[in-house]
């Protein structure tokens, strides 16, 4: 583990581009998508990609892959550039998990799985003991060797995710690549996603690169950011550095949206209530919350908040009125209103 | 060490299974030689295996000269369609893709056609006899090689596998309507030549001809074994292939190449075979409950062999001086069959 090539690897990143043009090449004519995309993955790392839609990050994965080579620049995969390997020796480097839908028909967990060692196999394909052995292994890592036998088909989307996976596991590369992999995954199996890629990049010393959405559990499983973004080059960082300085808030161009400094939240950029509210912390800052998603109502001048029993007690210029819950209070703020009917007037 | 070879390459389910496809395949032989317009009993087929002489000596014609090489042609087109259709529908990951959709069936009939009808339609005759069994086999050879050399120069403009289908259905239509053209204004004796043919016929093929047919069928064959792995990666996608190292490029040149060999010699020998290119291999996967292709492969060659058998000994009507013409069996019986399996169970989900 100790030649040079090795500690390279960790000063300058596994994967590593300087100044690379993105975009299409359709005949004579290129249409580029972003340009001066510098980066390096490391090993041992998750790093997830985010940005808003169409800024090229589906793009700046094929490059990596080389399906959609860059126009300018190369990727350097290790110690080669992309473009000097073969398909083959580029499959041992590269593993991806797709979004697109697998056609899944009668393949078992097992076959799915084994179909990563395609790059290690003969001709014909057959499976050697060795490849056994790594097929058990990845699919013991993930935890789904109880799934061997059932179809694809039948899985539930969290644990065809986690079988796709393992399939890239299998290929035995050092290099994992994922396009939005907890894309409609219910909030637990998204969490357990990341975790298990944040253990696999530590256990099996992978360079794992995610593109997401889901910048809640990227801030709480990933150990760089890569934000990208139109007309500017790719910040990257660790996500709590990136909090701290701000970048993260270029994941929202425009002054509508913001990151919570404090939360990792995205809120609403608003002016504060009019409106003095005090209690318990929690509950303030739900009926905050829900003030603030209903501006068009006439706020009592006043709220004061109790715990046990949970009461609203809300000050008018001209009395008070009690509820039970945020929902009764909304209500009966919204029926205050004047009706504004425009067939009427 | 063989045995251990085979272990891992299918499990025990499915090397039952394929022991008895084959099985069958040689119980049906010796039934389709004995069956037919002249019964040979089993008895006296298996002592002429075993070197007794049949006790009638025009037996010894009917099976040397028409059955035997009859059964072999069904032989090499039941293996060389279905798998053909089997790589037709892995490659475009469609399960109504068969072996004719790129056209060469078109081709070829657009071959026969041209030498049986264009006498009357442009008043010029191409030779003195268009039933000469082996002008027919050349027109349609190069009817199928013409649509095989167009389609691989749409293959080297279209780089997306779903235009490259659509290209192969337009050539199709295309050569149909000249094709139409050509029946309507040919004279009746000429047209019903045209249609026998495209009924299709085991039968036309002497010993001569298999020759060529069964070089023909090895020549198809190897590019498709050589390529197994790369249709297995193509199992989930274009994209995940392309991912595992399989060039994908050189994939299309080999399913083009295989498919095109494949059934662009059988339909020139045997006319447009209907229905076993795209039933057998669904199939194949319904008995052997696999999609890995090193299974498929020698699951669907057998289950082709024995379906055309089976269709081939029904047209030969025991009993009877005629038989029915091949397509009429196989799609009578093919198409109630992909009824039944979509019935069954989805169709897509098992594909």
């Amino acid at each position: 583990m100790d030649n040079p090539e090795n500690r390279q690897d960790e000063k300058e990143g596994f994967v590593r581009a300087k100044n690379l043009e993105l975009g299409y090449r359709s005949g004579v004519e290129t249409q580029g998508v972003a340009s001066g995309v510098s980066f390096s993955l490391f090993r041992k790392e998750l790093t997830c990609l985010m940005g808003p839609n169409g800024v090229g990050k589906s793009t700046l994965l094929k490059a990596i892959m080389h399906q959609h080579p860059p126009l300018k620049g190369e990727v350097w995969l290790g110690n080669a550039p992309a473009s000097h390997l073969s398909e083959k020796e580029r499959a041992k480097r590269v593993a991806v998990v797709l979004t697109e839908k697998i056609p899944t028909g009668l393949l078992t967990v097992r076959d799915l799985v084994a179909l990563g060692r395609i790059p290690h196999t003969g001709w014909w394909g057959q499976l050697s003991p060795v490849d056994q052995a790594k097929i058990n292994e990845v699919m013991a890592l993930t935890s789904i060797s109880h799934l061997a036998h059932k179809t694809v088909s039948a899985l539930s989307d969290g644990q065809r995710q986690t079988a796709l996976i393992a399939r890239a596991l299998a290929q035995d590369s050092p290099i994992m690549v994922l396009d939005e992999p907890t894309a409609h995954l219910d909030l637990s199996n998204r969490f357990e996603i990341m975790y298990l890629l944040r253990d696999l990049a530590r256990k099996a010393s992978k360079a794992i690169l995610v593109v997401t959405h889901d910048l809640e559990v990227a801030l709480e499983t990933a150990d760089k950011l890569w934000l990208m973004d139109a007309r500017q080059p790719l910040l990257t960082g660790s996500p709590e550095d990136l909090m701290i300085s701000g970048g993260i808030q270029r994941l929202l161009p425009g002054e509508k949206w913001r990151v919570d400094a404090a939360s990792g939240k995205i809120i609403r950029n608003t002016t504060p209530l009019p409106c003095q509210i005090e209690g318990p912390e929690p509950m303030v800052s739900w009926v905050k919350n829900a003030l603030r998603k209903n501006p068009e109502l006439n706020l009592p001048e006043a709220i004061f908040l109790t715990e046990t029993p949970f009461a609203i007690k809300a000050t008018f210029s001209q009395h008070q009125q009690t509820f039970d819950s945020i929902s009764e209070m909304i209500r009966f703020l919204q029926n205050q209103l004047k009706p504004e009917n425009f067939f009427l007037k | 060490m063989i045995f251990t070879i085979f272990k891992s390459w299918m499990n025990k389910f499915q090397s039952q299974r394929l022991l008895i496809v084959l099985l069958l395949c040689v119980i049906l032989w010796l039934v389709n030689l004995s069956l037919g317009s002249v019964q040979i009993p089993l008895k006296s087929l298996l002592g002429r295996i075993a070197g007794i002489p049949f006790p009638q000596p025009s037996w010894e014609i009917i099976l040397m000269e028409y059955r035997l090489p009859k059964s072999l042609t069904v032989l090499l087109a039941g293996i060389g369609l279905s798998l053909s259709g089997l790589q037709m529908q892995t490659f475009f990951r469609n399960p109504l893709a068969g072996p004719y959709v790129l056209g060469i069936s078109s081709g070829a009939g657009l071959g026969v056609a041209l030498l049986t009808m264009a006498g009357t339609a442009f008043g010029w005759q191409i030779l003195d006899n268009p039933g000469n069994s082996w002008s027919l086999v050349g027109a349609a050879s190069a009817g199928a090689m013409g649509v095989l050399v167009l389609m691989g120069l749409a293959a080297w403009k279209v780089k997306d596998s779903m235009t490259l289908l659509i290209v192969g259905l337009m050539f199709g239509s295309a050569t149909s309507s000249v094709i139409t053209l050509l029946a309507y204004f040919s004279a009746a004796e000429e047209l019903k030549l045209f249609t026998i043919w495209s009924m299709g016929n085991l039968g036309n093929t002497g010993w001569s001809d298999l020759g060529y047919l069964a070089g023909a069928v090895v020549l198809g064959l190897i590019p498709a074994l050589v390529a197994i792995k790369s249709y297995n990666a193509m199992l989930l996608g274009e994209t995940y292939a392309v991912s595992m190292g399989i060039n994908f490029q050189k994939l299309r040149w080999t399913m083009i190449l295989s498919t095109g060999i494949l059934t662009g010699s059988i339909t020139a020998f045997c006319g447009p075979i209907a229905f076993i290119g795209i039933a057998v291999p669904h199939l194949a996967r319904l008995l052997f409950r696999t999609q890995s292709h090193s299974v498929l492969f020698p699951a669907t060659a057998g289950v082709g062999v024995l379906i055309l058998l089976a269709c081939d000994t029904i047209s030969q009507l025991p009993g009877m001086a005629t038989s029915l013409p091949i397509n009429a069996v196989t799609t009578a019986f093919g198409a109630p069959l992909i009824i039944w399996m979509i019935m069954k169970r989805s169709f897509s989900e098992e594909f």
